[in-house]
């Protein structure tokens, strides 16, 4: 598959603070990939997702060393507005980045100044709000809806815009576990139709697995550990001492392993661990 | 009622139907009407009206409750400024004298006459806020070609101040959550403890600003223009189509203040020696 975002050797940190953000990160993420980030608060996430939407350096101060290049360009050498037309961001706090009246003027906005015509835009308009459910809110304000549609508002501007890359920063913070759900249906139902490359930073694992191929673990600005989604989770001893929390079931299955009752793949779904528990039974009951 | 970041307009409105630059141009023009009137008994009549529109709107006519004090203190302090403030007069005529303070007629007829033209005024202004969505603000300005970057950096005030409200709330809210209670103590305590709430207030601000900067940023926009050089395709615009009773309406409300001016110029029309009320008081005063 043809590489999207490469970053080589990229450190960034931020003017008047005493240790970088990032430190030399290497990474390359594939067309059509959905990738995973997750690591406790101040590894440099959300840093990591500026700097692939340009906002770092663009709109920080800071001093960066590296290569952060996106379909094979250097972020700081796209025109404005243009790397924007690529990559679109959905920030965590969706109240923060409403900039319009009403819903249909905030999934509008990004479109318009992105110059797409009339016609494009009603065709983009019809197509979002149908994927995200938005319709029968199109005439509100923003600000009046519930925090699951805000950030529903707030991935369908950005999905509006038609990038090819989409980078969510904990879309899902802010939101109880039916509004959780319905984004990752949003996000599922994309990466079943539509080609585009997703990154998603997600404290929700059990959301965020199943969709995932590949996953990144950051920790103190470093990238610790990189693979595909099974790939990563065999990694549980070193993600526990991290402070990631996988799911229960896999969890159960890595107790299992220490106790030398298991040693397959982790299993990344409840049916996939009621499958490998079945199975272990029935291995078990064999005389 | 739909609360908007402006007030209440009703959730469902005949003047809804009406192209929005028509209301901003009724707003334009017809507040100016009063500054041609003289006579409070027409400025009274174009308030009477443009309260008919308001009802007529459907407009929940409890609101004007809210703009009694605003009405009440500004008419104290212009007859205050007029007549206590007002001055030695020895050619006015006396009314009478308040505490070694002379009353005069005339001063009371100038507050009358001040204060009847701002009020047609204000009554517009609120017939405005209560049956203009924020959208209708932001189509009216559009329509009449005032650039994109005017209408949006007041569309981003507009949801400025309602952000900071909310986060003035959430201050507030966390502040009485440990104990903090201005309620019962002296002015002077209550400003000095309003710090408590500017600081935070002040640092979500600067937070706010940065999620919001970043968020247009994202979105393709900035304000050199240079992120799309092409024509916006003002989307928002093709939801409204100028018929042919906004036409109608417009032309009404130029015609009027075009006959306003010829009366008043031409004819001397809607001068204070035509009002019957400022008479009726004259004769009761003196």
């Amino acid at each position: 598959m043809t590489p999207v975002i490469e970053i080589k050797d990229y450190s960034w940190q931020y003017l008047n603070t005493d240790r970088p953000a990032l430190k030399q990160i290497n990474l390359t993420i594939e067309e059509g990939s959905f990738v995973g980030i997750i690591g406790p608060n101040g590894a440099g996430k959300t840093s990591l997702a500026y700097s692939m939407d340009g906002l770092i350096p663009g709109q920080y101060n800071g001093i960066k060393n590296g290569v952060v290049n996106v379909f094979g360009k250097e972020v700081e050498e796209y025109a404005k507005g243009e790397l924007q037309k690529l990559v679109g961001v959905v920030f965590s706090d969706p109240e923060a980045q409403f900039t319009s009246m009403t819903v249909e003027d905030e999934l509008v906005f990004g479109m318009e100044n992105i110059g797409m015509s009339v016609p494009e835009i009603r065709e983009r308009l019809e197509w979002v709000t149908a994927l995200t459910d938005l319709t029968p809110l199109l005439e509100k304000p923003p600000y009046e809806i519930s925090g699951g549609q805000k950030q529903r508002v707030a991935l369908a501007a950005v999905l509006a815009m038609t990038p090819q890359i989409l980078i969510l920063d904990e879309p899902t913070s802010m939101l109880d576990p039916v509004s959780r759900m319905r984004i990752f249906d949003v996000l599922a139902k994309l990466k079943k139709e539509q080609n585009n490359t997703i990154i998603i930073i997600e404290h929700s694992l059990e959301n965020l697995i199943p969709l995932a191929d590949r996953m990144l673990l950051l920790a103190d600005g470093e990238l610790v550990l990189a693979d595909e989604t099974q790939a990563f989770f065999q990694h549980m001893t070193f993600l526990l001492e991290k402070g990631v929390h996988p799911p229960g079931s896999m969890r159960f299955f890595h107790e299992l392993a220490l106790r030398g009752h298991y040693a397959g793949p982790m299993p990344l779904t409840g049916d996939r661990a009621y499958e490998q528990l079945k199975t272990l039974q029935n291995n078990s009951d064999t005389p | 009622m739909n609360k908007t970041l402006l007030g209440y307009v009703p959730e469902e409105s005949p003047i809804y139907a009406i192209h929005p630059f028509v209301k901003l141009f009724f707003l334009l023009i017809v507040s100016l009407f009063p500054l041609f009137v003289t006579a409070p008994d027409w400025n009274i009549g174009i308030m009477v009206v443009t309260l008919l529109l308001m009802w007529v709107s459907r407009v929940d006519m409890k609101i004007l409750r809210i703009y009694a004090p605003v009405a009440i203190s500004m008419g104290s302090i212009i007859l205050l400024s007029y007549t206590v403030l007002g001055g030695v007069h020895p050619e006015y005529q006396l009314i009478t004298r308040i505490a070694g303070i002379d009353i005069y007629w005339e001063r009371i007829r100038d507050a009358i006459i001040v204060y009847f033209r701002i009020l047609p005024m204000i009554t517009t202004m609120v017939f405005f806020l209560t049956t203009s969505r924020e959208r209708d603000v932001i189509v009216a300005m559009r329509s009449i070609r005032v650039p994109f970057v005017v209408t949006y950096i007041f569309a981003m005030a507009l949801r400025a101040a309602g952000m900071v409200l909310e986060d003035f709330q959430i201050v507030r809210q966390a502040e009485q959550a440990r104990g903090f209670d201005p309620a019962g103590k002296s002015i002077p305590y209550k400003i000095r403890q309003y710090v408590m709430y500017m600081i935070p207030l002040f640092a979500l601000s600067l937070r706010r600003s940065e999620e919001f900067t970043n968020a247009l940023v994202a979105r393709g926009y900035a304000f050199t223009g240079e992120a799309s050089k092409i024509k916006r395709a003002d989307y928002i615009l093709t939801h409204y189509s100028f018929k042919w009773y906004d036409l109608f309406f417009t032309v009404l409300i130029a015609v009027l203040f075009i006959a306003l001016l010829v009366l008043r110029y031409g004819f001397g029309a809607f001068g204070i020696e035509d009002s019957w009320l400022i008479d009726t008081l004259r004769t009761a005063l003196l």
